[in-house]
């Protein structure tokens, strides 16, 4: 139980407020609450050590295709991120070219890492499954 | 700071082909610092005429991050398999 939930249900005890305010105010720290969940936290409520992020590749049932398995440190892709504060304008502005060429719409410029520390927790807490015609991408941190 | 790779993997076949490698890096690792720090007065010499067209703060501070950034290859690994073709890179 939070402080916040025993301060109200203190001041229900206290008849400070009724029980429909207290439910009200329940109700209104249940998301909050929910945040607090979502980080990285396995089923028994420890804080998970995710230290890399995977792509796997396999091919459908019955295709013969490629099988890619890649495991990448999160600590590179931290250290990759810092290095593009160091990239010059210019060369970034060609890098940004290129990747609109390839049809990416992406200004390496905003690359933050507290954005990649958004998608590493959100990917701490589900995996993502493409299954395409030939083959399956799996994507999960670990 | 992560401890830097200390053997990288390779392991590369094709058909019948096949080169299996085991490089010791930390044997490597060494070498590099020592001609680093043989570097250094050239580095902070570069650093000096070029900080007034801005390259200096560039030069001054990749180095550090390519370090961090060598260091964080630990653990690292590829594993790209076809029909008759394997590809295997580890960093360990």
């Amino acid at each position: 139980m939070s402080d916040n939930q025993r301060r109200i249900l203190d001041m229900l005890a206290e008849k400070k407020i009724s029980v429909d305010e207290a439910q009200r105010l329940l109700s209104l720290i249940e998301p909050e609450r929910d945040t607090e969940t979502k980080t990285s936290r396995d089923t028994s409520g420890r804080k998970r050590n995710l230290k890399y992020f995977r792509v796997v590749v396999e091919p459908g049932a019955g295709a013969a295709g490629e099988r890619v398995n890649i495991r990448v440190p999160i600590a590179l892709i931290r250290a990759g991120i810092k290095l593009t504060s160091l990239i010059p304008a210019h060369a970034s502005d060609q890098v940004n070219e290129a990747l609109r060429e390839k049809g990416i719409d992406f200004d390496v410029r905003n690359l933050k890492e507290e954005d990649f520390q958004e998608l590493v927790e959100a990917l701490s807490d589900l995996e993502v499954d493409i299954q395409g015609g030939k083959e399956k991408v799996h994507v999960y941190v670990e | 700071m992560n401890r830097p790779p200390l053997i990288l993997r390779l392991d590369i076949s094709k058909k019948r082909r096949r080169i299996a490698l085991w490089i010791p890096l930390f044997l490597i690792w060494p070498i590099v610092a020592a001609f680093l720090i043989a570097l250094v007065p050239l580095i902070v010499l570069a650093v000096a005429i070029l900080w007034p067209f801005g390259w200096g703060k560039l030069l001054l501070f990749s180095g550090p991050r390519i370090a961090s950034c060598l260091c964080a290859l630990h653990g690292l690994e590829v594993n790209i398999e076809r029909k008759d073709r394997v590809m295997f890179i580890s960093f360990k």
